[in-house]
């Protein structure tokens, strides 16, 4: 076998275009030479590679982009935390501090109902890539970030209709239409993504119970809690939150 | 590997893939602070951990999309072994004066070193084929640009103006000669027993 034919076996066997004697060649020969057997074994590593790397391109510099992102916004966070300066406190305020908490620990405390608001933490929306154009992605976090949910709401769904299963952009839309009391619009989207694979599925199931306890559906809201698994990322919250109920 | 039952952390894995901000915000706050610690103890800085950090996950992000790499363990030591090789690597690389190395203990199961290595191997191999694959001819540079991303080899064929069968061949030999100059190149037998 010349090398040019060995090779297009090869790649006619990763492409799995072999006939059934071919094939039982093709193992034999495998089977028999050490040599071909690792030519082939570092071809179709080549192959794969290949596969993955020519297509990755844009893909990969979009994720480095992100990490960069996110990586600044870490770093520069962990600074500003560690920049506060600390305030040394006379000894008398101590005291005063102390009754403050005790005072506001009764009130807290006679205060029990656990309310939509002591839960719901909103994520912060990052959708525009670095470089990007586009105005309605911009103009969606902006609003959104601002708590501005009405006109969130509105360029959101102007995404949605370029892309209409895109979980993140229906997750956000669920959170503009709680914060808005539109409720069953909300239960709509949020059983949607329940429904789903995403990443956003328990957050859906989250934020579905929080929508149900603003509107005080105790029962509804309870057995969404008790639906949320363990490795939810709002797990405790959701324990916490099933314990004051 | 083990059971084949995913990882809770698998989410880490597919948020890279999905390029999901939240999640990938998560991994930040959750996992960062160990390595930064860890780099900082080792002569290194803040700016060189985000560094460290960022090529890691490319490298995991990497390995998830061509090797489907299914996390059976937690992605804490996983992640903290990677890294900290990396650095362990970039000090090697960059000083020359003594470096001393302050071991910490941590809690590191076999099954996250495995996964670890496993890693660590596909990287070396990834290096080493992106370096071979930039000394092979141009025209072979070409047609395998096209015949990859272009998916149908007919598509690809009548592009270049040629019949399938002659595309098919020359792509074979293309790679094919990507295989002899692996198995030629000097660090090839370094990784090749654990590819």
């Amino acid at each position: 076998m010349t090398p040019e034919e060995k090779y297009e076996l090869f790649e006619r066997k990763i492409s799995e275009e072999l006939s059934n004697k071919e094939e039982e060649t093709l193992s034999q020969i495998i089977k028999e030479d050490k040599a071909i057997a690792e030519e082939f074994r570092i071809y179709k590593e080549w192959s794969s590679y290949l596969d993955a790397n020519l297509n990755l391109e844009q893909e990969q510099s979009d994720l480095e982009q992100n990490l960069k992102k996110v990586g600044d916004s870490f770093f520069e966070k962990k600074q500003a935390k560690k920049e506060t300066k600390v305030i040394k406190i006379p000894s008398w305020a101590y005291a005063v501090a102390a009754s403050v908490a005790i005072v506001l620990g009764v009130y807290t405390f006679t205060k029990s109902d656990p309310a939509y608001n002591d839960f719901a933490s909103i994520p912060e929306l990052s959708i525009t890539e670095r470089g990007s154009e586009d105005e309605i992605s911009k103009k969606a976090e902006a609003s959104f970030n601002s708590e501005n949910y009405e006109e969130a709401e509105k360029y959101l769904l102007e995404l949605l209709n370029n892309d209409n299963s895109n979980s993140e952009y229906l997750f956000y839309l669920g959170i503009t239409l709680v914060e808005q009391d539109k409720h069953e619009k909300a239960s709509e989207i949020f059983e949607k993504l329940r429904q789903g694979t995403s990443v956003y599925k328990y957050k859906a199931i989250w934020f579905e119970a929080l929508n149900q306890l603003k509107q005080k559906n105790i029962g509804r809201c309870t057995e969404l809690l008790k639906s949320l698994p363990q490795e939810a990322e709002d797990y405790q919250q959701a324990q916490k939150l099933l314990k004051k109920l | 590997m083990g059971n084949n039952k995913a990882h809770a952390d698998q989410k880490y894995i597919e948020a890279l893939l999905n390029n999901d901000s939240i999640v990938i915000k998560e991994i930040y706050e959750k996992f960062a602070p160990k390595v930064v610690g860890y780099i900082k103890k080792n002569s290194g800085d803040e700016s060189k951990a985000q560094d460290i950090i960022q090529e890691t996950l490319i490298t995991i992000y990497k390995q998830a999309k061509e090797k489907e790499l299914m996390l059976t363990c937690p992605f804490d030591a996983y992640f903290f072994l990677l890294c900290k090789r990396k650095w362990l690597n970039e000090l090697k690389k960059n000083t020359t004066k003594e470096v001393t190395i302050n071991e910490e203990v941590v809690s590191i199961n076999d099954e996250s070193v495995q996964y670890a290595d496993e890693t660590v191997v596909f990287e070396a191999r990834n290096k080493l084929f992106t370096e071979v694959f930039d000394q092979l001819g141009k025209a072979c540079k070409e047609l395998l640009k096209a015949t990859f991303t272009i998916k149908s080899m007919e598509e690809v064929a009548s592009k270049l103006g040629q019949s399938y069968g002659y595309v098919r061949k020359k792509k074979s030999l293309c790679i094919g000669q990507l295989t002899k100059m692996v198995q030629s190149a000097p660090k090839y037998n370094k990784i090749k027993n654990l590819l």
